[in-house]
């Protein structure tokens, strides 16, 4: 502090002193020897450095000495005798190794690696004593490489100049890795470390990469033909799995980064790809059949891997047509095949799923599939869905909740979208539901009613606009009879006490019935026509037709043992009545009294003689009833209840029934088929075969036959809306 | 003697149809008892109608001709055409017993 106030007391105005600095007298010059000295010093601890002694001089010291003989530009001399130092030292090192006589590879890699490690803490060494000349005339010097790199520079020189250490050391790296593909426990650190090596050097793409990847190659391609042969499907699958991920482990490991790609390929080209179509043809529909779903999975990821996705997509497909074809064509399992159809597509949805992804694709090949195979039988399948749905509607069903049979009807749609003849689904779907309305047996109107919204949406309002007037029908049959009973001078008529009541059907919607007559109790006769009169009267122009067949009734009956309700159909209370003045009446008789058609009569006194419950016997006994049979009054009948059932004969489909459901489709086609003939030919006035026939199969929506629309065609030239252009044969005109 | 069978309760079912006669509609060659072309349901919704001279289409159909004609006559014999009322159709069933109720048929004036 106080010196500070001195100077500024010195330098005040006046007297003031100048400082100079004289130039030395003569110039400091380095010692004559410095450069071979220092040298000497620096060439010494190289030594030291190369053959693992402790170096004498501290590294302070000799960073120094490297300092001063960059500052006096001594520093491409001493980069050059350095680069010279270490030549000497690599050359001699590799030499050492070129001779060893070392055979077993793995013995010779441990030589190997220590050779390398060596090399490279011992040019850190140096490049640490040397920094300054790595710093300043490394870096202003174009041409010269970095210390560190010249070692490297040198290695590499070397070695390619003893390509037998190259080799060995490359065949023992594959060796070591070949017996680690055997399940061998191997050197890891120094597989790591000798390819680390390969890369410093720039020389593991050729050098390594490529003798290795075709050594990886020979192994899958031989270890993919003997397991294909020694194993199923499963298992190598699997064991593919298994090696993929060990060879990725492998990368991580010890291989370059780089070599992934082609080592992976490899692998999946050997094992996979060469495979793949032996793995499909061979494994896939087991794995299939045994739904073994996370093989699936398995198969999906490695086919996704090979780009093989198609392939398994057609086996996909093709195992579902083939096993789909097998259950629709197989007759006698025609009652089950709903069911079987519905487990079949439950199990591949959850392939589809769980297996394959959601994949779109896949889910797009099952929908072809399914289309596919099941219209491979005509009608049939169509019948079988819809009466699967009526059973699923029907009253008595129990033990399901509305949620549940909400989903049975929606997996009977999903069947019922692949059909692509609907309307055999809309006839017996009809036919059905005419039955459940009529007889009482639907068990519930709410769910018939979301059933028909659902085939709505599927189909359009057009489908579904004759299955909804049949409920309007039902509806308006409700209002009829309530202003049926409130008339009072109708009801003065009807005095039996009988309860009767009517659905009146708009001929259009219903499906047709047979009238079958027959000779009504002379109360119930009287009963129909004051109805009828009643009926007309409100609604001018129209006929009403009975239909008998559909009529059901509750009687009661008076056994010795008891008094019973029955509930019955309109021809089995025709009958039972007869008995009011009879205990015992043949077959002549009966048929005489009720009027009834022959057929239906044996089929009516069948359920009354031979059915479970039996209050008519007959004579002779047996489960088939003949017209020379006797029918009598079954006095002994008893039974637990009070209320029986004995009209489920109504409700059963009669062979004669299900022909003329399908007869009335058919009929229905042809009509079709002829409307759209005309009106195509209507617009094009002109047209030849082939195209008529290709627009006819784009506008009709059922499957036809080419020979069927020849048929239609011809009969319309019969009819004469058509006719065969003069001078072509295969070209129609339309007729006015 | 015998069961003593008593009917308690009856459940009839019939059909109706146009009392047309003829089967088709002859404007529309569709049957009575189906739409018309541009119907889209059967029964009610597609009624049928007489004229006074007896031949009966889809009430439809004729409207549709007779909107298209610059006289009003019946497209099979020619007759100036006119709708025959409700009641007096060629119904000819058992007399009725009760009130007729005149308009069952709601027809365009």
């Amino acid at each position: 502090m106080a010196g500070t106030q001195n100077r500024i007391r010195a330098q005040g105005p006046g007297t003031a002193r100048k400082l100079t600095i004289k130039p030395l007298k003569s110039k400091p010059k380095l010692p004559e020897d410095f450069e071979t000295t220092t040298w000497k010093k620096l060439q010494h601890a190289v030594h030291a450095v190369h053959g693992k002694q402790p170096v004498t001089v501290s590294l302070e010291e000799l960073y120094r000495a490297v300092e001063d003989m960059c500052l006096h530009k001594m520093a491409d001399r001493l980069y050059a005798n350095l680069q010279q130092e270490c030549n000497t030292h690599i050359s001699a090192e590799l030499e050492k190794l070129a001779s060893s006589q070392t055979i077993d590879p793995v013995l010779f890699l441990q030589h190997m690696g220590n050779c390398w490690h060596d090399h490279t803490s011992q040019m850190l060494t140096i490049r640490s004593i040397f920094l300054y000349l790595d710093r300043t005339y490394v870096i202003s010097t174009t041409g010269v490489r970095s210390l560190f790199e010249m070692g490297l520079q040198l290695f590499r020189t070397h070695l390619a100049s003893h390509p037998q250490v190259e080799r060995k050391t490359v065949q023992g790296l594959l060796q070591l890795i070949k017996a680690e593909r055997q399940g061998e426990t191997v050197d890891r650190t120094l597989l790591k470390h000798l390819l680390r090596m390969f890369t410093s050097l720039n020389i593991y793409a050729d050098g390594f990469e490529q003798p290795f990847l075709e050594q990886t190659a020979q192994f899958y391609a031989a270890e993919g033909i003997q397991y294909m042969q020694e194993t199923d499907v499963a298992d190598y699958l699997l064991h593919s799995e298994k090696r993929l991920g060990e060879e990725y482990e492998r990368c991580q490991q010890y291989l370059d980064s780089s070599t992934r790609k082609a080592l992976v390929h490899a692998v999946e080209r050997q094992l996979l790809e060469k495979h793949m179509p032996t793995i499909l043809e061979k494994g896939y529909d087991a794995l299939m059949a045994e739904k073994r779903v996370p093989d699936l999975g398995r198969l999906y990821s490695l086919c996704a891997r090979i780009h093989a996705l198609e392939a398994l997509k057609q086996s996909f497909r093709e195992y579902i047509k083939k096993t789909g074809i097998t259950m629709i064509m197989d007759e006698e399992k025609d009652k089950d095949m709903v069911n079987l159809l519905l487990e079949m597509k439950a199990n591949l949805d959850t392939v589809l799923h769980q297996a394959f992804q959601h994949n779109e694709q896949f889910a797009n090949a099952m929908k072809d599939a399914f289309e596919h195979f099941i219209n491979q039988r005509q009608n049939k399948p169509a019948e079988l869905i819809a009466k699967f749905i009526d059973a699923e509607l029907k009253a008595g069903n129990k033990g399901q909740t509305d949620d549940e049979l909400e989903v049975r009807l929606d997996k009977a749609l999903i069947l019922f979208r692949y059909i692509s003849g609907k309307d055999v689904f809309e006839a017996f779907y009809k036919k059905d539901l005419a039955k459940r309305l009529l007889l009482g047996k639907s068990a519930s109107t709410d769910s018939e009613k979301n059933m028909i919204t659902k085939l709505k949406t599927e189909c359009g309002s057009q489908f579904t606009n004759k299955l909804e007037g049949m409920f309007k029908d039902i509806d308006l049959s409700k209002d009829i009879m309530t202003s049926f009973r409130q008339a009072k001078a109708v009801q003065a008529k009807l005095t039996d006490g009988l309860d009767m009541n009517v659905n009146i059907l708009t001929s259009g919607y219903w499906p047709t019935y047979p009238t079958v007559d027959a000779k009504l109790p002379l109360e119930l006769n009287h009963y129909q026509e004051v109805f009828k009169a009643f009926y007309l009267s409100k609604h001018s122009g129209r006929r009403l037709v009975w239909h008998n067949s559909l009529g059901t009734c509750i009687v009661t009956a008076h056994f010795p043992k008891g008094k019973k309700e029955l509930s019955v159909s309109l021809f089995q209370t025709v009958v039972l009545t007869l008995f009011n003045d009879a205990d015992s009446l043949t077959f002549a008789e009966i048929q005489e009294a009720s009027g009834i058609e022959e057929k239906e009569l044996k089929r009516t006194l069948q359920s009354l003689a031979c059915g479970k419950v039996r209050v008519l016997l007959k004579e002779p006994k047996g489960r088939e009833v003949d017209s020379g049979d006797t029918f009598l009054f079954n006095e002994a009948f008893v039974a637990s209840l009070y209320r029986i059932k004995i009209n489920s004969i109504q409700l059963k489909e009669t062979v004669e029934e299900n022909k003329k459901t399908n007869d009335q489709v058919i009929q229905d086609r042809q009509y079709q088929i002829d409307a759209a003939i005309v009106r195509i030919m209507k617009t094009r006035k002109t047209l030849s075969h082939k195209l008529l026939v290709s627009e006819l199969l784009v506008m009709l929506k059922f499957p036809i036959k080419a020979s069927d629309l020849k048929k239609r065609i011809e009969s319309l030239i019969d009819r004469e809306y058509l006719e065969r252009d003069e001078a072509n044969q295969n070209v129609y005109n339309y007729l006015a | 003697m015998g069961f003593n069978v008593e009917i308690k309760q009856w459940r009839a079912v019939a059909a109706w149809t146009w009392n047309a006669g003829d089967d088709v509609c002859g404007i529309c060659r569709m049957p009575f008892d189906g739409c018309p072309p541009d119907g889209k349901y059967p029964g009610d919704d597609s009624p049928v109608v007489w004229g006074v001279c007896g031949h009966a289409f889809h009430l439809q159909c004729i409207t549709k001709w007779l909107s298209a004609q610059t006289e009003q006559r019946c497209p099979f014999c020619r007759r100036p055409w006119e709708f025959k009322a409700a009641a007096t159709a060629p119904v000819q069933e058992e007399p009725v017993t009760i009130q007729p109720q005149p308009h069952a048929l709601q027809l365009p004036r």
